[in-house]
């Protein structure tokens, strides 16, 4: 195994055992690639990325992600979906070693085209991840700290900002009164909501999120599938989820994966009534994952 | 299975005493320097009841007892005493074989003096005089009463010397600056060239009229110092030692005199307390055994805050550099066992390095550049307290290193990224995120760095420390901090007090003094340091759902 900081992903000897005969890719049937009558936000081109020249992480991914739905990447530990993900924000390019072939499209650009600012990159395609990490500061230093390192000093401005974040976040009624307390005192659910507010401040294009409920109790976790369920009308969303049901409640497109590789991508509805690949089925029904 | 159980815990038991051992010897020998250096340091101060023994051989002696022993080889008891008086006896301390001592006694009017000189002396007052002429006590007065009212005459007297001194010496500053230029025009070999002579004269006709100007006022001062300083020598104590040899000793001269033996407990502390502020407060006297140490706190204080703004900075830089920009390799593991090892030379080598790069290569320069036209006198290329700080910051340098390192890598991985994906900038992420949440271990590193330096003497002997400084580094003339000046330093002082002064024997309490004062200072920068690391703590304590 090999630990990547974005989960863990397995090695070739491993990957055999895992695949049994029944659960081979049908190379037969080609993955769905794109919904023709969608505006597509996010398109990969042959894109393979390795953690380092042995950890082949993601093999030949295209995809296209349509604007303002919610597209749910599934498939077990490991997988590669949050390696998928956090290529659209070249989060990866944190990792020394990594590299990638192939092309990743957002609105048409190629983000790794020369010229391309991290910064602007990152303030587009905002993050959510899998454990809220709130800044040790106040609630309204957390929410301003996007805007106020993007160049926005206008106090004035940031209030906006923050209490509209905050708004869209579903948090502005629990927070208005204690904005200068620390974010650390917030529970773990309004800590998650908090820092899907914080990405919301840079007025992002895109949102992705990891795992965003994966810690949280049902009730948090309702409350942020509600949140998604509202913010979609005006971001698209990218979220990697290890749960099916939440998957199939929030999602419009949902892509499965295994083993690094793009299995099959549809219609949520579609994928959990009938998926085109024998694998997509396996895992749905629970026969592994 | 039972067996097997008590025999586990028997031989676990073992090692529990063993380590448990080891820790009550360490607390202990750590205890016992402690209650030394309080006991002997605290105690110094405290005024000792006057002794006077008469021997059989008629001989008589006076002073503070000191110390009681039986000699191994003759087994005979014998008795110390600090008879002081060093101007006539030549020596501070005496043996006497218990045996030969006729009689003990505490005589009510003995009387302890500190002097300017000589160390103390103890004796019997017979008589004061002012300008000359005996001072007889008048109606219902005591000899005693007299004494103390002529000694503050006297102190009076000096005050007013020293006031005169300095009014005449602010009086001819101007005049003494137009000189200074003038020498220097001379030595430049300006009288040569037409201008050059010109501004000579210039300066030499400005000479003139400040001397014009000035002179009366100074000679008025003069005639007033004559009539004072006369007077001052003038004023004196007859005194009578033990043994009956009358002496005078100048009333200026005298620090503070008391009667130990009529002292109560109240008046007593009284007194100790007034020694323990003059400790803290004061200049030293005696070649330092004598007086405060007042010099030396303020150097040690200002050279270890010196240091700090020195190390920590650069220490915190290049822990960044390492953590955050440099790739992780052979070469940065290199790099960071390197600077872990330099936390373990020995720091006379740093003292060697301050002397060759700081003193010589870097003041010298300076010197060249900027204080030419003082030269051949060197200003920076000599030690002083901004070459030993330095050297000192290069010392500490791992330390802070290391403890940063630490705190940086304690930053929750998560908030970095956090930030990183919320587009801002790697420097802009540092800022914000490591160095607040790293700062409780910058601080760790601080304190660390302060222990080390506050105590280090070995380096600051070749780089700037010296016995006794004429001034302080901060003071209120122009510029106000004089880096280019050298310091004193408690660790040094206890090592020239302890070993290299005229009287070691005399100056053995002191050296205690000193050293509990440097445990205290170092004890207080500390706490200073660890206040703020715990207010830090609590502000960046991290996320817990």
């Amino acid at each position: 195994m090999i630990e990547t900081e974005s989960g863990v992903f397995l090695e070739k000897t491993k990957k055999d055992e895992i695949l049994t005969p029944e659960t081979k890719i049908d190379k037969s049937v080609k993955p769905v690639l794109a919904m023709s009558n969608e505006k597509i936000v996010i398109e990969t081109k042959t894109l393979d990325f390795y953690y380092n020249a042995d950890a082949h992480a993601l093999k030949n991914i295209n995809i296209h992600i349509p604007d303002k739905k919610v597209t749910a990447f599934i498939g077990p530990s490991g997988c590669g979906k949050s390696t998928l993900l956090r290529c659209f924000n070249r989060m990866n390019d944190l990792i020394s070693d990594a590299f990638h072939t192939g092309e990743i499209l957002i609105n048409g650009v190629d983000i790794y085209k020369e010229g391309t600012r991290l910064e602007d990159l990152r303030k587009q395609v905002g993050m959510v991840f899998q454990k809220s990490n709130p800044f040790p500061m106040s609630i309204w230093e957390n929410v301003a700290f996007g805007p106020k390192v993007n160049g926005i000093n206008d106090k004035d401005e940031l209030n906006e900002i923050v209490e509209s974040a905050l708004k869209q976040g579903d948090l502005w009624r629990e927070v208005k009164d204690r904005m200068q307390n620390s974010a650390l005192d917030l529970s773990g659910g309004q800590q998650q909501r908090l820092c899907i507010a914080r990405a919301l401040a840079n007025k992002p294009e895109i949102i992705l999120m990891d795992e965003p409920a994966s810690a949280l109790d049902p009730i948090s976790t309702g409350k942020i599938e509600e949140t998604i369920e509202e913010l979609k009308k005006n971001y698209t969303i990218v979220i990697v989820t290890h749960n099916m049901q939440q998957a199939a409640r929030i999602s419009d497109y949902t892509a499965f994966m295994m083993l690094g590789e793009l299995i099959e991508v549809d219609l949520t509805k579609k994928i959990f009534t009938n998926p085109t690949q024998k694998l997509t089925e396996d895992y749905i029904t629970g026969r592994f994952g | 299975m039972n067996s097997a159980k008590s025999y586990q815990k028997k031989k676990g038991t073992g090692y529990v005493f063993t380590s448990g051992l080891g820790l009550v010897i360490s607390l202990a020998m750590v205890a016992w320097i402690i209650i030394i250096i309080l006991v002997k340091g605290l105690g110094f101060f405290w005024p000792g009841d006057v002794l006077q023994v008469k021997l059989q051989n008629g001989d008589s002696y006076m002073g503070e007892l000191w110390d009681e022993h039986l000699d191994k080889e003759t087994l005979v008891e014998e008795t110390q005493i600090k008879i002081g008086n060093r101007d006539v006896y030549g020596r501070d301390f005496i043996w006497l074989k218990n045996n030969e001592i006729a009689s003990r006694s505490y005589p009510e009017n003995a009387v302890t003096f500190e002097r300017m000189e000589y160390g103390n002396f103890y004796g019997f007052i017979k008589a004061a005089y002012l300008d000359d002429k005996i001072v007889q006590p008048g109606d219902g007065e005591t000899l005693k009463d007299v004494v103390f009212d002529v000694h503050d005459q006297a102190m009076d007297t000096k005050e007013q010397i020293n006031d005169l001194q300095e009014e005449a010496t602010e009086i001819m500053a101007p005049l003494a600056e137009v000189q200074r230029e003038m020498t220097l025009l001379q030595l430049a070999g300006a009288e040569e060239t037409a201008t050059g002579k010109q501004q000579f004269d210039e300066l030499q006709k400005k000479a003139d009229e400040l001397d014009k100007e000035i002179s009366p006022q100074i000679e008025k001062i003069n005639a007033q110092l004559t009539t004072l300083v006369l007077r001052d020598r003038a004023s004196y104590l007859e005194v009578e030692t033990a043994d009956g040899t009358t002496k005078h000793i100048e009333l200026s001269s005298i620090v503070r005199f008391f009667y130990p033996n009529e002292m109560g407990a109240v008046s007593k502390s009284i007194h100790y307390a007034g020694k323990l502020w003059e400790f803290v407060a004061d200049n030293p006297r005696e070649s330092n055994t004598e007086g405060g140490v007042f010099p030396a706190i303020f150097g040690t204080v200002l050279m270890v805050l010196l240091m700090s703004i020195a190390v920590v900075p650069f220490g915190v830089l290049a822990a960044i550099y390492l953590n955050e920009y440099a790739k992780q390799g052979a070469i940065i593991r290199f790099i960071r066992l390197s600077v872990n090892n330099l936390a373990g030379v020995p720091s006379i080598v740093f003292g060697v390095f301050g002397l060759g790069f700081f003193v010589y290569a870097v003041g010298g320069s300076i010197d060249q550049l900027f204080f030419s036209s003082k030269l051949p006198e060197p200003t920076f290329g000599t030690g002083g307290i901004l070459w030993a700080s330095l050297t000192l910051a290069l010392l500490t340098l791992p330390v802070v290193v290391v403890a940063t390192e630490e705190g940086i890598l304690a930053v929750p991985r998560a908030n970095k990224e956090g930030a990183l994906a919320l587009g801002s900038t790697k420097w802009q992420m540092i800022r914000k995120i490591v160095l607040p949440n790293a700062m409780p271990g910058i601080l760790t590193g601080l304190i660390l760095a302060i222990s080390r330096g506050a105590g280090e003497v070995a380096p600051l002997m070749i780089t700037g420390v010296v016995k006794l400084a004429p001034t302080l580094a901060l003071d209120g003339s122009f510029p106000f901090l004089h880096l280019d000046r050298k310091f004193m330093h408690l660790g040094f002082h206890i090592y020239d007090v302890g070993f290299q002064s005229p009287n070691v024997e005399a100056a053995k309490p002191m050296v205690y003094s000193t050293a509990l004062l440097l445990i205290i200072i170092v004890v207080l920068l500390n706490l200073f340091a660890i206040y703020i690391r715990n207010n830090l703590r609590k502000k960046y304590k991290t996320s817990t759902f």
